[in-house]
């Protein structure tokens, strides 16, 4: 079945078209998912909450654009936003767990590098983050980006820029294991 | 160089961040699934709803009730032998009746008629689906069955609570197997299934059914 065929398959509401669109795109969405959120339920809730939003918005597509890319921007602004609700719903456990410890810092062990790296990514804004991991880890281009976001290509080179300097500075203490 | 070298290693390093599982495909086909009928039969009851929203004014109701009688009577007397109307208008010997007329009698007797295709049809249809036997119309059927649900629901003369619930639990199903893509969507036939179990909707069927009884009595003589 062609793009087009399988959108208006879609449209009609044909479960073999919708399958068939799910089995198409479904490892790229999770993946993507499971990178920002780092947590299988979390990436499971996002990708599902992507197709259904994209099956029930597909009389909106207009095929300006390929659906691929217009489902990528469905699904990142679903993992956004779910992200945003995630860490507004932790800020306030983090709240209400600080007032209630009382004792003091546990000791903790040095990081490794990849540690810090991990740590150093996830301190990221979402934005760089998702620029970032789409880029670096995912290797999806700029023109790729720019559309998910619907942002400006020199944005999404300016923000992996600024991501990469970030990760830079708080990598530092590592300049040797690049630099040799 | 040493920028290049920066974003090397850091390409490298960032592949094991958040490295993602094999997705569970399949748990979530099926939870797209059963969220996207969820959402079809909540579109549904809400458009049942607004619907009888028009019915709210007294007068619309009694006028459509009226009609509704009207048209399924004249249904009901085209088909009758000529014998049975004069045993049902009452000859010196008839007995005194059970109330067999008015709206009710007359939706009641709609809705068992109906009762008795969809359980007939949701039999038929597991039997078919679980043995690998065609069911290429099914869907055509379902969406058949599931208009007169939605003109039952929609009947002001629709005032007994249990058969409502049979009947929005049926449009459930109804409108999971107008969607159902054949015998190789195993997923769907158990979503299907669970459907049927989990709201016992083919027992409460034989219930109702059973429950008519006595008005299936009228129809034998009718």
């Amino acid at each position: 079945m062609d793009e087009q065929a399988l959108i208006a398959g879609v449209r009609a509401g044909e479960p073999q078209a919708e399958r068939q669109l799910y089995d198409q795109h479904v490892d790229r969405v999770y993946r993507l998912a499971y990178r920002m959120a780092g947590d299988e339920e979390l990436a499971r809730d996002f990708t599902q909450d992507a197709f259904i939003r994209a099956f029930e918005k597909i009389d909106q597509f207009r095929g300006e654009a390929a659906l691929a890319t217009w489902l990528r921007s469905i699904a990142v602004s679903v993992i956004l936003n779910g992200l945003r609700k995630v860490k507004r719903f932790r800020q306030r456990e983090v709240g209400l767990d600080a007032a209630g410890a009382q004792g003091g810092n546990p000791r903790r062990a040095e990081p490794d590098l990849k540690e810090k790296l991990r740590g150093a990514i996830d301190a990221l804004p979402d934005n760089y983050r998702m620029v970032f991991v789409m880029h670096d880890v995912e290797g999806y281009t700029h023109q790729e980006i720019s559309e998910a976001l619907g942002m400006q290509l020199g944005t999404s080179k300016a923000q992996l820029s600024r991501a990469r300097a970030k990760l830079r500075e708080s990598l530092a203490e590592f300049a040797g294991e690049w630099a040799s | 160089m040493t920028e290049e070298k920066f974003q090397e290693f850091l390409r490298e390093a960032a592949q094991d961040y958040h490295r993602p599982p094999e997705p569970p495909r399949a748990d979530m086909w099926q939870a797209i699934r059963a969220a996207r009928q969820a959402a079809e039969a909540e579109r549904a009851r809400r458009a049942w709803r607004w619907r009888r929203g028009v019915f709210r004014s007294p007068v619309v109701r009694w006028g459509v009730g009226v009609a509704a009688a009207l048209v399924i009577g004249i249904g009901i007397g085209r088909l009758m032998p000529r014998g049975a109307e004069t045993q049902l208008a009452g000859g010196p010997d008839a007995e005194p009746a059970v109330e067999t007329t008015g709206p009710s009698a007359a939706y009641q007797f709609a809705a068992n008629e109906h009762l008795g295709r969809v359980e007939m049809f949701l039999t038929a249809f597991r039997v078919d689906a679980r043995t690998g036997r065609p069911v290429s119309d099914s869907p055509d059927q379902a969406r058949q069955l599931l208009s007169t649900t939605r003109l039952l629901l929609d009947s002001p003369a629709s005032d007994d609570s249990q058969l409502r619930t049979l009947l929005e639990d049926i449009e459930l199903v109804l409108v999971q197997i107008s969607q159902f893509a054949g015998p190789e969507d195993d997923e769907e036939l158990d979503l299907i299934d669970d459907s049927l179990e989990r709201r016992s909707v083919l027992l409460r069927l034989q219930t109702a059914l059973t429950g008519q009884a006595g008005l299936a009595g009228v129809q034998g003589v009718l």
